[in-house]
C-alpha cells in the first residue's frame, strides 16, 4: 500500500496543528459556531443526533493491520468501543468529544490517515473494487490511479468549493463491484485505457453515468478529471442545493454537449503542467506490488475433509471467498451484518481480531467494502479453516456474503441529523426473519440496501431490493423499490406501490420472496434475474396484499 | 407547552433544559426537562442561542401536553431523547437513568 512521503506528512501535520488552534479558540468562544462549522465539516467532524461524529477516510478502502488497530483504540480510547464502516469505504465514529479530536487526528496521522476532505463540497474519498489487485477477473489494478487522484484532489485549490460534493468510483475488473455508474465520476479501466462515466448519482434525482470518454490514457487521466470538474466548477447550479451535483448540469446539457465541454476546455489546459509524469506513475504503482506469497502446501482433500465436517465452514467459504489470481490462494470477506445487529459495526475488540487475522494470514493488509464488509484480500487455502476459526470465536463467521442478510444501511435517524427514519431498526428485523442459513443460501444473491432518506447513503436506488425511509406526519414509512443494480448492467429501482410500515416490510419481503421462489426457472436464477425477466409489476401484488 | 433541548459544546451530547442559570441546569436526561411556556421558552431560547461556548444549536421540541410531542417531530425527537434504538452503545439513555423511554 502507499506509504506516505514528506509532503504527506507534512500536509497532514499542518492541518492538524491548524485544527488544534481553531478547536481550542472554539472553546474558548474565540470562533462562533458559525465560524467554527465550516471549519470542523472540512476535517470530517459533523454535530449529528445524539453527538460529534468523525469521519476519517479510508483511501480507496485499503488499510494496514496497523491502521485497522488504530481504529479499535479510537473506538476504546475516545468512543462507546465500536466503530461504524460506511458505503463510502471510510469509518464513522459516532460519539466524539470536540476536546479529543485534535489527539485522534495526531493518532491517525501516526498510521498515515486523516479525516480531511470526508466532507464539504469538495472531491471525497476516491472509492475502488475491493478485490483490487487479487481478483482474478482485473484487467488493471485500480489502486494506483485512485492515489494520484487522492494527491491531485486533497487542497486542490480550484475544488475545494465546487457546487456540491463529489464522488469518484474505479474499477479494474470485468465486474464493476464499485458502483461506478451512480458515481459523479466512474472510471473503468480497460485495456485501451480509461472509460469515463459522468453525471452518475443517486438521491432525490437518481442518474446513471454517461459514457463520454473511450480508453482515455492514464497519463492523461488527472488533466481529463480537471476539465470535467472545471466545467462543473463553473456551470453546476449553486443556487439550488437540490440542484447542484453533476448529475443534473449533464442532465440538463445532454451528455453529448457536456463531453464536448470538457473536450474544449481539455484542449485549453497545460495537461503537462497537470498530468504525472510516467516516472511518478511509476513510484505510485511501486506501492502496489503482489505480496510475497508464502508457498505453502496446499491440500485440498484436507479442505474437503474441514468442510464436510464442519457445515459452517463449508457454507462460509462458499458464501464468503473469491476466486483469486493465484490457484493456492482465495479473498475473504469477513461479514459485518451477523443476524440482528447494526450492519457495518465493528466493536473495538473486533477491529483487533481482524488486524491479527491480517498479519497472521493475509499479508497485513485489509480493505473496506462499499458493502460495508471488511475483506482479506489475499489468503492462503491452506490457511482458511485457522482464519474461520479464528473469525467465528469472535462473531466475524457470519456466512452471508450477497445474501438476503448481508444489507447495506445507513445509521438512519438512529444517529443521523438528516434522516427521517430508521434503517437499522428495520435492518435488524429482516435479519432476524431471515435468519435461517438455509433458506438465505436457498434464496441465493439477494441485495437488500436500505436508507433513511432521499440522500441515499444506503444505496437504495441500486438495491435489488430497495427500501426508503419516509416521514409522514410525524410516523415512519418505507418504500420498496424492485429492479436496482449498482454492477455492469447498473439500473435504478422503481417504487413499488405505496410505503409500508416498519412492521409491515419483512413480512411483505417474505410474501415476495416466497413468489420469486415459485416463480424462478430454478436454483440458478437470481432474484435480479427473474424480476427482469418478468418485469417488476408481477411482484407488486406480493408486497402490498394483506398479510 | 415547549420543552428546551441542545447539545453540550464540550462533548457533543443532547442536553435538556431544567431550569436554573448556568449549564449545571441542563440535564442529560429527557424525563427531567423543565415544561416550558410558549413566552419563557422563546425567551430561553434567544438567551441561550448566544451561549456559545456551552451549548450548541438550542432548539424548542413543542408538546401537545405534559407528554406528547408533536407529531411530526416524535421519531426524531424520541430518538434523540431516548438513545438510538439499536446499535452497540450499552449507554441507552433510558437504561442510564434507569427508567422507561421518554415520549
Amino acid at each position: 500500500m502507499y506509504q506516505y512521503d514528506q509532503f504527506d506528512h507534512a500536509m497532514v501535520a499542518a492541518r492538524n496543528a491548524e485544527f488544534k488552534d481553531q478547536v481550542e479558540r472554539r472553546l474558548k468562544g474565540e470562533l462562533s459556531e458559525d465560524q467554527f462549522k465550516p471549519l470542523r465539516l472540512m476535517n470530517g467532524l459533523y454535530l449529528q443526533l445524539h453527538a460529534y461524529m468523525l469521519r476519517i477516510a479510508v483511501p480507496y478502502g485499503v488499510l494496514s493491520s496497523r491502521q485497522m488497530r488504530t481504529f479499535a483504540h479510537i473506538a476504546r480510547t475516545y468512543d462507546r468501543d465500536f466503530g461504524h464502516f460506511t458505503t463510502r469505504q471510510n469509518i464513522q465514529f459516532n460519539w466524539i468529544k470536540l476536546a479529543d479530536t485534535p489527539q485522534i487526528l495526531e493518532d491517525l496521522a501516526a498510521v498515515e490517515m486523516h479525516a480531511i476532505q470526508t466532507s464539504g463540497n469538495c472531491i471525497r474519498n476516491t472509492t475502488t473494487d475491493q478485490f483490487a489487485g487479487a481478483a482474478r477477473d482485473e484487467i488493471d489494478d485500480p489502486r494506483p490511479w485512485a492515489e494520484l487522484i487522492r494527491q491531485w484532489s486533497t487542497f486542490h485549490p480550484e475544488f475545494t468549493f465546487l457546487p456540491r460534493k463529489f464522488k469518484i468510483a474505479i474499477t479494474g475488473a470485468t465486474r464493476d463491484r464499485a458502483a461506478i455508474r451512480v458515481h459523479d465520476i466512474g472510471l473503468q479501466l480497460t485495456d485501451k485505457g480509461f472509460d469515463v462515466y459522468v453525471g452518475g448519482g443517486m438521491g432525490r434525482t437518481p442518474h446513471l453515468g454517461h459514457l463520454i470518454r473511450s480508453g482515455l490514457p492514464g497519463e492523461k487521466l488527472l488533466s481529463y478529471l480537471e476539465a470535467a470538474l472545471r466545467v462543473y466548477n463553473r456551470y453546476g447550479r449553486r443556487d439550488n442545493i437540490y440542484k447542484a451535483r453533476i448529475k443534473i448540469l449533464v442532465s440538463a446539457l445532454g451528455p453529448q454537449e457536456y463531453a464536448r465541454q470538457v473536450e474544449e476546455e481539455w484542449a485549453t489546459l497545460d495537461q503537462a503542467q497537470i498530468d504525472a509524469p510516467h516516472a511518478e506513475i511509476a513510484r505510485i504503482k511501486s506501492f502496489f506490488p503482489q505480496p510475497a506469497y508464502a508457498d505453502k502446501a496446499f491440500d485440498a482433500a484436507a479442505l474437503d475433509r474441514a468442510k464436510a465436517a464442519d457445515a459452517g465452514f463449508a457454507r462460509w467459504v462458499r458464501n464468503n471467498t473469491l476466486a483469486h489470481r493465484r490457484d493456492d490462494h482465495v479473498s475473504v470477506t469477513i461479514s459485518l451484518k451477523p443476524t440482528g445487529l447494526p450492519p457495518g459495526d465493528a466493536s473495538s475488540a473486533q477491529m483487533d481480531v481482524m488486524a491479527d487475522a491480517a498479519d497472521r494470514f493475509a499479508y497485513g493488509e485489509l480493505r473496506v467494502s462499499h458493502e460495508q464488509n471488511v475483506i482479506l484480500p489475499h489468503v492462503a487455502k491452506a490457511d482458511l479453516y485457522d482464519l474461520y476459526r479464528l473469525l467465528d470465536q469472535n462473531g466475524l463467521s457470519s456466512a452471508n456474503v450477497g445474501k438476503i442478510t448481508d444489507m447495506i444501511a445507513c445509521p438512519g435517524l438512529d444517529y443521523c441529523s438528516l434522516a427521517n427514519a430508521r434503517s437499522i431498526p428495520l435492518a435488524q428485523d429482516i435479519s432476524q426473519r431471515f435468519a435461517d442459513a438455509e433458506l438465505t443460501d436457498k434464496i441465493g444473491d439477494l441485495q437488500i440496501k436500505i436508507s433513511g432518506c432521499i440522500n441515499a447513503c444506503g444505496h437504495h436506488h441500486v438495491g435489488h431490493i430497495g427500501i426508503l425511509g419516509v416521514d409522514k406526519q410525524g410516523e415512519e414509512f418505507y418504500q420498496i423499490l424492485l429492479g436496482g443494480r449498482a454492477d455492469e448492467q447498473a439500473a435504478l429501482g422503481v417504487i413499488t406501490g405505496k410505503g409500508l410500515s416498519a412492521e409491515a416490510v419483512p413480512a411483505a419481503l417474505e410474501r415476495l420472496i416466497k413468489l420469486y421462489l415459485d416463480l424462478r426457472t430454478d436454483e440458478t436464477e437470481r432474484f435480479i434475474d427473474t424480476v427482469g425477466r418478468l418485469g417488476r409489476d408481477a411482484f407488486a401484488g406480493a408486497l402490498h396484499e394483506p398479510a | 407547552m415547549k420543552l428546551l433541548t441542545a447539545n453540550r459544546l464540550t462533548d457533543g451530547l443532547v442536553l435538556w433544559y431544567a431550569g436554573g442559570p448556568d449549564l449545571s441546569g441542563w440535564t442529560e436526561d429527557a424525563a427531567l426537562a423543565t415544561r416550558l411556556e410558549d413566552e419563557a421558552a422563546a425567551a430561553l431560547l434567544e438567551d441561550w442561542k448566544a451561549r456559545e461556548t456551552e451549548v450548541v444549536a438550542p432548539y424548542l421540541v413543542p408538546l401537545l401536553d405534559e407528554n406528547t410531542l408533536v407529531k411530526r417531530e416524535y421519531v426524531r425527537e424520541h430518538v434523540r431523547a431516548n438513545g438510538p434504538t439499536a446499535g452497540q452503545t450499552a449507554f441507552d439513555t433510558a437504561r442510564q437513568h434507569q427508567r422507561g423511554e421518554v415520549f
